[in-house]
């Protein structure tokens, strides 16, 4: 029997110093998008520069980590050429691998840059051996981030058939319901997506307001969500909206819940994933610290096996709840 | 509502029982203008030190922010035009005058300057509350977070051989704050012990009443449908 793999430890990173808090915390690589729309978490203030890129796959290598660009937007129809430049721009900084999602551009890369390692990203949504090997066989799609719809065992059981392609899959973080790479419903409310604009539900389209009876939240004019005083706020996003159905308000599509695998590590291991990745490049570098020391004891504890440690990570979770999300399907 | 902000919007939830809440209340008397100096160095140690905050606000240049500390009585407010910045401190704000507000106790909001906390998070559990431009807060959480600052180094770097011992007096001021507010937190607890009890003893008694009323409905069904 082989032994299992070591996972990579993939963490968030929406500025520099958040980049330097994850490799510090223990990162093995770190994901990044660009200031512009060619990322799925254009949102205002993050990002990096070309420079600040520069500098932080410099201070990354230099301590062992690996840097990896998302451009995992699709271009608009005849203006692929921001899209073109930012996987250009990417190569030139040396990162070690683009996450793409759009088929044209993985083509384009796989053209342009034959020696940059390129990695799949959720957007793509491939979520079965025939799609992943296709990515593999036409683009040299070296890695696949796999969708959040999953279950260990369905896994388990597409590593089983795509080897030598390695999988990625979410272990913290924010969750999509829908199929990743096509959710219209920020489009539908604000005409922006995070497919195409790199933004779900964007800032400018969100108000707060307070009320006797709590908080109130608002996306394009719409109320979407109302919150009593003591309960715990999610993203203002449509897909954790509360709407009214047979006179009663309730979560129809899901509840504000964060993904935490940090109990199932060792089935995801055993499903032979190469790698975990946390969700979050929108979020502070105190979660970036937090969340990757967490499961950096995690993946070292079952590693060397020993048992998991008990770590509460409640405080920075949307809505203060946990799921282990697909990858158990517990409501079955 | 912060104390410093007498025409807020927002009815925020009142500040923690803290010593912070008793220095605000301290400086109360005192005139904002006379603590501009603090504010003014502070703006200078910014654009010295973290100029890629105001880069990073660029877009944002013609829209203020209004930070309320809600345990002092006054407010800041910030203009991040990155040709001519200001941070201005003042009794009060009208939220007309701003793009945004942010409001929070004094400590969380050094925290979330310093990156210790995360502002999702503050956000999610209701203790920060914004008004106004979430755009432009957005902006500025990420600019700030993503600048790293360190107070303590920041101020210390800026006053060359008296970094150190400024160094050492910040250290053991931190340390008598973090005692202090441990020991206002054990007055808060014994204060309010018996309101508790009471709130515990209604909470038990409404989940009973809430059982008995499930149970009723079950047995009207069920009768319903015989």
């Amino acid at each position: 029997m082989t032994s299992p793999i070591r996972p990579e430890l993939v963490c968030p990173a929406g500025t520099p110093a958040a980049l330097k808090s994850a490799v510090d915390a223990g990162a093995d690589c770190v994901y990044v998008g660009f200031r512009d729309e060619t990322n799925a978490r254009n949102f205002p203030g993050l990002n990096f520069s070309r420079k600040e890129l520069g500098e932080g796959v410099a201070y990354a290598h230099a301590r062992g980590a690996k840097v990896l660009a998302a451009i995992n937007t699709f271009p608009r129809a005849g203006q692929p050429q921001i899209w073109h430049q930012a996987v250009d721009d990417a190569a030139r900084l040396k990162v070690d691998a683009v996450i793409l999602a759009d088929i044209g551009l993985i083509g384009y890369a796989a053209r342009t840059a034959p020696d940059l390692r390129l990695h799949l990203s959720v957007q793509a949504a491939a979520s079965n051996p025939d799609a992943i090997r296709f990515y593999a066989e036409r683009f040299g799609i070296k890695r696949v981030v796999l969708p959040r719809v999953l279950t260990v065992q369905e896994i388990a059981a597409i590593n089983s058939r795509i080897a030598p392609v390695e999988t990625e899959v979410f272990v913290f973080g924010g969750l999509c319901v829908m199929a990743e790479g096509r959710c219209a419903l920020s489009s539908y409310v604000t005409g922006q997506s995070p497919n195409m604009n790199g933004v779900c539900s964007p800032a400018g389209e969100v108000r707060y307001s307070e009320t006797p009876e709590g908080i109130t939240s608002e996306l394009g004019g719409f109320t979407i969500n109302k919150f009593a005083h003591n309960e715990p706020a999610g993203y203002p996003t449509l897909c954790k909206g509360r709407f009214l159905a047979n006179d009663k308000a309730s979560y129809l599509f899901e509840e504000p819940t964060s993904l935490n695998t940090l109990a199932i590590l060792p089935d995801l291991i055993k499903a032979g994933v190469t790698a975990f990745k946390i969700e979050g490049r929108q979020r502070g570098r105190a979660y970036v610290a937090a969340v990757v020391q967490a499961f950096r004891q995690g993946i070292d504890a079952v590693m060397a096996g020993r048992p998991l440690p008990d770590m509460d990570l409640d405080r920075i979770t949307e809505g203060g709840k946990q799921t282990t999300g697909a990858y158990e399907k517990a409501w079955r | 509502m912060g104390q410093g902000q007498a025409r807020a919007a927002v009815k925020t939830a009142p500040p923690p029982f803290s010593p912070i809440l008793l220095l605000g209340m301290a400086l109360k008397p005192v005139r904002p203008q006379l603590l501009q100096p603090i504010f003014d160095s502070m703006l200078g140690i910014i654009r010295r030190r973290h100029p890629d905050i105001l880069e990073r606000m660029a877009d944002y240049a013609d829209k203020p922010v209004c930070i309320d500390p809600t345990d002092l009585p006054f407010v800041i407010l910030l203009d991040p035009d990155p040709a001519e910045p200001r941070l201005t401190v003042r009794r009060e704000i009208d939220p007309d005058e701003v793009a945004a507000t942010i409001h929070g106790p004094l400590d969380m909001l050094i925290a979330l300057a310093e990156g210790k906390v995360d502002g999702d998070a503050l956000f999610f559990s209701r203790r920060l509350v914004i008004e106004g431009d979430t755009e432009v807060v957005v902006a500025l959480r990420n600019a700030i977070d993503g600048a790293g600052i360190d107070l303590i180094e920041d101020i210390s770097r800026q006053l060359g051989p008296l970094g150190r011992p400024f160094r050492g007096l910040a250290g053991a001021a931190i340390g008598l704050i973090d005692r202090l507010r441990d020991d206002f937190e054990q007055l808060r607890a014994s204060l309010i012990a018996p309101a508790v009890k009471d709130v515990d003893a209604q909470t038990a008694r409404i989940a009973a009443l809430e059982g008995e009323v499930k149970q009723l409905r079950k047995a009207a069904r069920r009768g319903g449908a015989a």
